[in-house]
């Protein structure tokens, strides 16, 4: 109890800011005289986004599991694939500058082209996230994997022990950390590959309810379906902070935040 | 089985060509089963270069080392290694990284459950089995770090430098828990440091290296008292030592 009320305690200047913040955007409507078709209220987006709640919702659960699955699906394919050129001289010289300069590529500027070659199902959606993700996943990975330290190398070979055991007991360990920097980043930035593809071609989803109602002159909406995008993003976020917290217990920045 | 190890015509140079630098230059040296000898001399002379050449972890680049009238040719695991930064793996607890050692060698950790309890109390780390490295000062580490190098029973123990980032207090303490140690057993040690009262207090022979490239051109038996106190460091026997050591570092322009 005595923590709880440490924090509220400690979070007060921040929730003061916050709360001033919404009442100065609630009053300004009114006292600049802001039509309701440019900017809304923020009562209003209350009101009006629980009115459309089952839509809201439905939205919401498209656009999370195409961000769900690119998610999953880039990790799956990124962190092997950091192993793997992590450990082969000849991958590193070739697959990894590619990846290098690849990063730099816009993944978003795909987005068209995706859909003009898939349509607008969920396939070109996943595909946009995973390659949003893929990124820092496997750039991470690589890092994480190369980065043992001479003593401990040079201890893992005075065991004996095969590459195997040396792998699960000290490799992999020692490379979370690093691999979950990779994780957070790709959280970041999964769902805003996925509403994206969904402004440019999409029949469902946050980022398609977005484009509809701003159509629409619903701003009100707009930032309803905003707000939900933002619990997706911190949803995903939460998520792998606290998979981090639970198998990185023992590091030092888990433990310092 | 303590290694009586012979060094033979040893030479390391890291890089090609112009840029080469030589690290050690024709090292000879015949070691002892059960001996322990320093390898004592300034920074960057090679001494851990020649360690680790010993140990077979680093190639030579001529020259060879024989443990037991049988050549090094790849990574040595009939040792246990120490490090200046110490191997422990922070996801483990002292307990868990002092099993590591064993898993990694494939030994069977019931086996040695009362050796493991034995060497925290020897270590007097009995009540911090069950801590992480982060929650260990620096010196605690060290000494979890000794259990670990020792849990196998090696009959050869190479350090580098372990007691490097230490403070003077904890490394008096952690050289007596070494000395009674190796008492027990007598391992061969090779042991590399840069303090000469260091070396002086642990060894049975110390070898004096020269600047890089480094060379062994003294070695000096130390014929003190077994265990080395308080009172043998305060004796005029062992200044002696430790003055001859110094006399010959300012010969090399280092003191």
């Amino acid at each position: 109890m005595k923590k709880i009320i440490k924090k509220i305690v400690y979070a007060w200047p921040f929730m003061a800011f916050f709360v001033s913040f919404f009442l100065f955007w609630q009053y300004s409507i009114d006292i600049f005289s802001i039509p309701a078709y440019i900017l809304p209220k923020p009562t209003e987006i209350v009101t009006k986004g629980w009115a459309d709640i089952p839509r809201l919702m439905n939205y919401t659960l498209v656009t999370g599991s195409e961000t769900l699955i690119g998610y999953v699906l880039a990790v799956v394919i990124a962190v092997p694939m950091g192993l793997a050129i992590s450990f082969s001289p000849m991958l590193r010289r070739t697959i990894y500058p590619f990846f290098v300069s690849l990063e730099m590529v816009p993944k978003i500027a795909f987005a068209p082209l995706f859909i003009s070659w898939l349509g607008f199902g969920l396939l070109p959606k996943v595909i946009i996230v995973v390659m949003v993700c893929f990124f820092p996943v496997v750039l991470n990975a690589i890092h994480a994997f190369s980065s043992l330290s001479d003593e401990l190398t040079r201890f893992c070979r005075s065991t004996g022990a095969g590459r195997v055991a040396v792998f699960w007991k000290v490799r992999f360990p020692a490379a979370l950390p690093q691999c979950f920097v990779g994780f957070k980043y790709a959280a970041m930035n999964a769902v805003v590959g996925a509403a994206i593809a969904e402004f440019i071609g999409s029949d469902q989803g946050l980022g398609f309810y977005i484009q509809i109602v701003t159509g629409n002159m619903r701003p009100d909406l707009a930032f309803a379906g905003i707000f939900f995008l933002t619990v997706l993003g911190l949803a995903l976020f939460g998520l792998v902070t606290l998979a981090e917290r639970i198998f990185v217990p023992w590091h030092i920045a888990t433990r310092r935040l | 089985m303590s290694a009586a190890i012979s060094i033979q015509g040893i030479s390391k140079h890291y890089g090609e060509g112009s840029d080469a630098v030589l690290a050690l230059d024709g090292i000879d040296l015949d070691i002892a089963s059960g001996e322990f000898v320093s390898l004592l001399g300034p920074s960057g002379c090679g001494k851990s270069t020649l360690m680790l050449i010993i140990a077979g972890l680093l190639e030579t680049s001529k020259g060879s080392v024989l443990f037991n009238q049988e050549k090094v040719e790849t990574a040595r695991t009939d040792i246990g290694i120490m490090f200046q930064d110490n191997t422990l793996v922070p996801w483990r607890t002292v307990r868990g990284n002092i099993e590591l050692q064993l898993e990694l060698r494939g030994l069977k950790i019931a086996d040695y459950a009362q050796k493991i309890k034995d060497l925290l109390h020897s270590v007097k780390l009995d009540e911090f089995a069950k801590r992480y490295p982060f929650e260990l000062s620096g010196g605690m580490q060290q000494r979890a770090a000794f259990c670990q190098a020792l849990i196998h029973e090696p009959g050869t123990l190479l350090f580098d430098e372990p007691l490097g980032k230490l403070d003077a207090m904890t490394r008096e303490s952690i050289r007596y828990d070494l000395q009674q140690l190796w008492l027990a057993r007598k391992p061969t040690v090779v042991f590399v440091t840069h303090s000469i009262e260091e070396a002086v207090q642990l060894s049975t022979r110390v070898c004096v290296m020269t600047p890089r490239p480094g060379r062994i051109q003294h070695v000096i038996d130390i014929d003190l008292p077994w265990p080395r106190t308080i009172e043998v460091k305060a004796s005029p026997q062992f200044s002696a030592y430790v003055h001859q050591i110094q006399d010959i570092f300012r010969g090399y322009g280092l003191m």
